[in-house]
């Protein structure tokens, strides 16, 4: 069953020359419900405005997205979103859980819930001892989990990720890669993953959405044959995958090169 | 030579060294506690010579100039001794002090929220920008002027005077603070259904604190000259008013009896108060203090 469908979508930016920009060339692709669906593609292609309509932060110029809820508790037909940033994008005058009562409190949460969704996420993210911190205390990783965690509190029936480990060193980038598929498997949270990054899509998405150079249109969408639990790194099977996908990428970027 | 090595204590284990390593750290941390308490009472005790020294140039000057001119500075501080015994400090500082203290509230009141609309829309910071910069350049003496001429020797006149005076000042303050504010932020409180009040306490305020108290600091400066100049003109209260009696009276010595106690509270003030508010609001920020010497 999908969850969000986005048909034809078509998205126009105004230049400062007045000339319009096409950014979405018709993009159709659907998220499934459950899983982690990447939006993989060149830098610039127009993925984060892909997300940012998803978002509801910015209106398509043409074709639709559709949420298909089960049992939404807005009235609007929105699902309720968590957004991770690219930057933590904290705010730092607020203890750790300052940070994700600000989310609940934004969206409603009734305050008698507000503690033990604290300690359930953010001993998901790991954080637990540092609920009473400040986040410039904190390394740049685990303002990330912060930010994850006030993303995931809220429990949003669709999380978005735009590039949130881009930011990051390789080593701490990829245990928070890890731990975000862990979590996301444990919670069968829906997201829409944006990254440039090959290795990441291929480790992070269950399905992964391959966008051309602007104007972003589909180039192809691949499922991942491994499980969330099967992927590993080093292991043969992934790298593989991975390779698939990279030349799938480069292809694209040979193309672009002509 | 070789005896000198068969003194060195063989290589400890991998475990030992582990602690030894721990241990060490542990005696450099506490080196480094230690160290910084030598640094405070070496500003402290530079801080007691600078006035130290200012008290003796005082002394040398007045066994140049005859007891009118320059009063020893234990009689003068005999006199502050005598006029905080005698409670008139309390009364006059506590009159002055309501007269800054209702003159900054009304400055902030209006500041604020004026200088995060200059800050946000654009139409209100070019109409606004003319008179926040010509009052910037108006001196404090001719608010005072006016606000007499206007309002009559009473209260109202020192409130108008003091608030009129550093509103240019706050605002400008507020004004480009508002305009630094990270927008990222503002997007970050939208995904998160921020109401428009959680939107300016939580995210607005906070990132202008430190130019809020900045502008608190060089306002309090400012408010304290105005209010001396409007006491005296004609007030028949405040610190301004016992100064001018004294130097009716030529009276050098109730003059600096008079300015010492008005600048110690100040200083206080300064010190004490806002140090403390900004201590307790910045908490959250880490100390920079390391790359200083």
């Amino acid at each position: 069953m999908a969850y969000v469908s986005v048909d034809r979508a078509v998205k126009y930016f105004a230049r400062e020359d007045g000339m319009e920009m096409l950014v979405l060339d018709g993009v159709s692709f659907e998220a499934r419900e459950h899983g982690v669906t990447c939006l993989l593609g060149p830098s610039g292609c127009g993925k984060s405005t892909l997300l940012n309509v998803i978002a509801g932060l910015e209106r398509l110029d043409g074709g639709k997205i559709e949420f298909q809820i089960p049992d939404s508790k807005l009235e609007t037909g929105d699902p309720k979103l968590g957004y991770v940033f690219q930057d933590p994008r904290l705010l730092n005058w607020k203890r750790v859980e300052g940070n994700l009562t600000f989310a609940l409190k934004g969206m409603n949460v009734p305050p008698g819930e507000w503690n033990d969704r604290l300690s359930k996420y953010l001993r998901l993210v790991g954080l637990s001892e540092f609920r009473q911190q400040y986040p410039l205390y904190l390394s740049g990783g685990m303002r990330q989990r912060v930010g994850l965690a006030r993303a995931l509190v809220i429990e949003p029936e669709l999380l978005l990720m735009d590039e949130p480990f881009s930011k990051l060193d390789q080593l701490t980038a990829r245990k928070l890669r890890q731990d975000s598929v862990e979590i996301c498997a444990r919670l069968k949270q829906t997201s829409i993953l944006v990254t440039h990054d090959v290795e990441e899509a291929a480790y992070m998405g269950d399905r992964i959405v391959i966008l051309s150079a602007r104007p972003a249109r589909i180039v192809e969408v691949v499922d991942n044959p491994l499980a969330p639990t099967e992927r590993d790194f080093d292991d043969l099977h992934f790298i593989q995958f991975k390779k698939r996908l990279l030349s799938t990428v480069l292809k694209l970027v040979e193309q672009e090169g002509t | 030579m070789s005896s000198i090595h068969n003194d060195v204590p063989a290589r400890p284990a991998a475990r030992e060294n582990l602690l030894a390593v721990s241990s060490e750290a542990a005696i450099r941390s506490r080196r480094a506690k230690l160290s910084s308490v030598a640094q405070a009472l070496r500003d402290v005790g530079l801080r007691v010579g600078s006035i130290a020294a200012l008290i003796f140039g005082w002394w040398i000057l007045s066994l140049i100039f005859p007891a009118t001119l320059i009063p020893k500075p234990w009689e003068t501080f005999g006199e502050v001794g005598a006029i905080v015994a005698s409670g008139d400090l309390f009364i006059e500082m506590g009159n002055t002090l309501r007269r800054v203290g209702v003159g900054f509230a009304v400055a902030m009141i209006a500041s604020i929220p004026l200088g995060i609309f200059m800050g946000t829309l654009r139409s209100l910071e070019s109409f606004f920008e003319p008179p926040v910069i010509l009052g910037l350049t108006m001196p404090g003496l001719i608010w005072a002027v006016l606000a007499i001429m206007f309002f009559g020797l009473n209260e109202t006149s020192a409130y108008a005077a003091v608030a009129v005076t550093i509103m240019p000042m706050l605002t400008i303050s507020i004004w480009q603070g508002t305009k630094s504010i990270d927008k990222d932020l503002i997007d970050m409180a939208d995904v998160f259904h921020a109401s428009p009040w959680s939107k300016v306490v939580d995210v607005i305020l906070p990132q202008l604190i430190s130019h809020i108290l900045a502008a608190i600091r060089y306002g309090l400066g400012l408010a304290w000259k105005v209010v001396v100049v409007v006491e005296m003109f004609g007030f028949s209260n405040g610190v301004g008013y016992r100064v001018v009696r004294g130097f009716n009276t030529f009276s050098m010595k109730a003059v600096l009896a008079w300015t010492i106690t008005f600048l110690v509270v100040m200083i206080v003030i300064e010190f004490g108060m806002i140090g403390w508010l900004e201590r307790s609001v910045t908490r959250w920020r880490p100390r920079v203090e390391g790359w200083r010497r």
